[in-house]
């Protein structure tokens, strides 16, 4: 794993806005940074992540397993009562998947780390899939990358099979697609998958989170008054779960992607219990939940909420003193203690590895950089390369 | 190399965002289409609300909602060209008209009638808008097409047609929509908290 320079494609800005890659900078800060790359040995990304990513993923299967059917388990990952049932009758009844992306650390050598799972709205999909994809099959054909160089990216080709899969489980030629208003970068994301699902042989309507409706007979609607029936939604379950349409979910029966199962394995409760069922596992970090930890920890632990998104909320605790290293709007609904195990550093960067599956299977990697060691707040996201 | 561990194609011209909309191809019909199965539904052709009505004169308000429901579904999926000529040389003479929409303007053909099936359902019925060919060029002519390219068999005469119900699954009914607004209110709430430079988006 070798991190390296290379002078960017001169037109790629030309180019990102010829295909709607409209989020290349936000805030003022670069996020794509084709300036250096990332090189694996094909022996790295198969040994050490693709093969750890999909074992990765059946442990969390078992964890939605074992979680569904205990109503302490139901209790302790904050699951409202609710809708035990229904996330049980989504988890029994075999809804389908789409994609989820597993953050790992990794430094080239040894077993990747666990650090979560982005199991219900991961983004950077669109810059994997497909945007790395082209910079990679540019750089080779102006032969700034030797011909031999692949990538760990069948994302597009399994994102676009998938959706043929599912329109075909569930006898659908129409899904709708959602996000919230005012960010190209979600909007980004789901443009993307409507496109591969157009790819599949899918039609694919677009509706904001904050315009969905709720009809006089029961179902959830487009601005169009067209009934939801089959909807994506780039949109957190835990938030849904806990908003005033909640009570509607059970009558509008939609066929949610990601389905309600994945609000099991997509909440940080998932690490302590990965821990206690798969303990010592080689690809995972030891875990607790913060009320089940033991009085005296030894060594570095980091203190996260079981919901918590971009870094929010974060302490560390050393030697049992607990220090903040960043605030915001989470933690009431309980936090859980994971292992400190640092990024990998190359040059001043702290390097994540986002490793993706559609359905279960390994799908290819993103390589995200910061400046910063925990919040990964501003990080930018650099390709990388098999040789 | 065999083992190639990136996507083999992408068409690129379909990943274009910034140019006019282009043609649609005709003829391909979905992997969905290609499925065989059993459990096929009844479904009947009407080129009018009126005909449809004559079928079910209790159903009047069904046949008005699915005749819309074609319409709309016909603005969205039918197939679109960026000439009059192509559309034509595909449909027949004076049997496209001009959109023009935030993509840009390109032609589609008129909606030639829609397909329903289980109308009187209680929960839930389906519709789509079927187009048919007057050109002399077209294997289309005198059949009904669907927008994704399925062509039915027999010609347009043919009224009946027993059709699988994963080509479209029922939609539920909708009236009215009563309220807007129950999702997202998370977002305001979470978003409100300032620090981060990142304050919108929700994916991880």
């Amino acid at each position: 794993m070798l991190r390296r320079q290379l002078a960017p494609r001169p037109d790629w800005q030309q180019q990102a806005a010829q295909y709607g890659f409209h989020f290349h900078t936000m805030y003022g800060e670069p996020y794509w940074d084709e300036s250096v790359y990332y090189q694996f040995s094909l022996a790295q990304i198969e040994n050490d992540i693709e093969n750890p990513s999909a074992e990765l993923h059946e442990m969390c299967l078992a964890v939605v397993d074992a979680v569904v059917n205990s109503e302490q388990l139901l209790t302790k990952f904050q699951i409202p009562r609710p809708f035990w049932e229904l996330v049980r009758d989504a988890w029994q009844s075999g809804a389908p998947s789409l994609y989820s992306r597993l953050d790992l650390v990794y430094d080239g050598n040894g077993p990747a780390k666990l650090l979560e799972n982005n199991a219900d709205t991961p983004t950077s999909l669109y810059e994997t899939g497909f945007w790395q994809w082209l910079w990679l099959e540019q750089q080779v054909d102006r032969q700034q990358l030797p011909r031999a160089s692949d990538q760990f990216n069948s994302l597009q080709e399994k994102l676009v099979y998938r959706f043929a899969d599912i329109a075909q489980w569930y006898g659908i030629n129409q899904m709708h697609f959602a996000c919230c208003k005012d960010t190209d970068e979600d909007r980004g994301t789901v443009q993307y998958l409507q496109d591969c699902a157009i790819a599949a042989g899918l039609s694919a309507d677009f509706v904001f989170i904050e315009d969905i409706g709720l009809a006089d007979t029961g179902v959830f609607t487009d601005l169009a008054d067209a009934p939801i029936t089959d909807c994506f939604k780039l949109y957190p379950w835990e938030f849904m779960l806990r908003e005033s349409y909640a009570t509607e979910l059970a009558q509008a029966q939609v066929n949610w992607l990601e389905p309600l199962w994945k609000s099991i394995i997509s909440n940080k409760a998932l690490l302590p219990q990965l821990w206690k069922m798969f303990p010592n596992h080689p690809n995972l970090l030891p875990a607790y939940f913060a009320d089940e930890a033991p009085s005296s920890l030894d060594g570095k632990w980091v203190k996260k909420p079981l919901f918590s998104r971009e870094g929010a909320n974060i302490s560390l605790i050393e030697n049992n003193q607990t220090s903040t290293l960043s605030d915001g709007p989470y933690g009431e609904e309980g936090f859980i203690l994971q292992a400190f195990h640092p990024l990998p550093r190359f040059e001043r960067n702290y390097t994540l590895i986002g490793s993706w599956l559609v359905d279960n299977l390994p799908a290819g990697i993103s390589v995200r950089e910061d400046t910063s060691l925990i919040t990964q707040d501003l990080s930018r996201y650099v390709p990388h390369i098999i040789l | 190399m065999s083992t190639q561990k990136r996507t083999k194609h992408i068409d690129l011209s379909r990943m274009r965002k910034a140019f006019a909309v282009k043609p649609l191809t005709l003829g391909i019909a979905s992997v969905l289409l290609s499925a065989c199965a059993d459990d096929r539904q009844q479904a009947q052709i009407y080129t009018s609300v009126d005909d449809c009505n004559n079928d079910y004169p209790d159903a009047r308000d069904q046949c008005q909602a699915a005749y819309q429901q074609a319409v709309e579904e016909a603005a969205r999926t039918s197939p679109k060209f960026s000439t009059v000529n192509d559309c034509e040389h595909e449909f027949g003479t004076n049997q496209c008209r001009q959109v023009t929409n935030e993509s840009g303007s390109f032609f589609m053909p008129f909606m030639a009638g829609y397909m329903v099936s289980q109308l009187l359902s209680p929960r839930s019925y389906y519709s789509q808008p079927l187009f048919t060919s007057y050109s002399p060029y077209s294997s289309f002519r005198s059949r009904w097409v669907s927008a994704d390219g399925h062509v039915f068999n027999g010609d347009i005469r043919k009224r009946n047609y027993k059709v699988s119900p994963s080509q479209f699954k029922p939609k539920p009914t909708v009236t009215r929509t009563m309220s807007r607004g129950g999702f997202g209110s998370s977002v305001r709430a979470k978003s409100s908290w300032g620090s981060s430079s990142r304050s919108s988006g929700w994916g991880g």
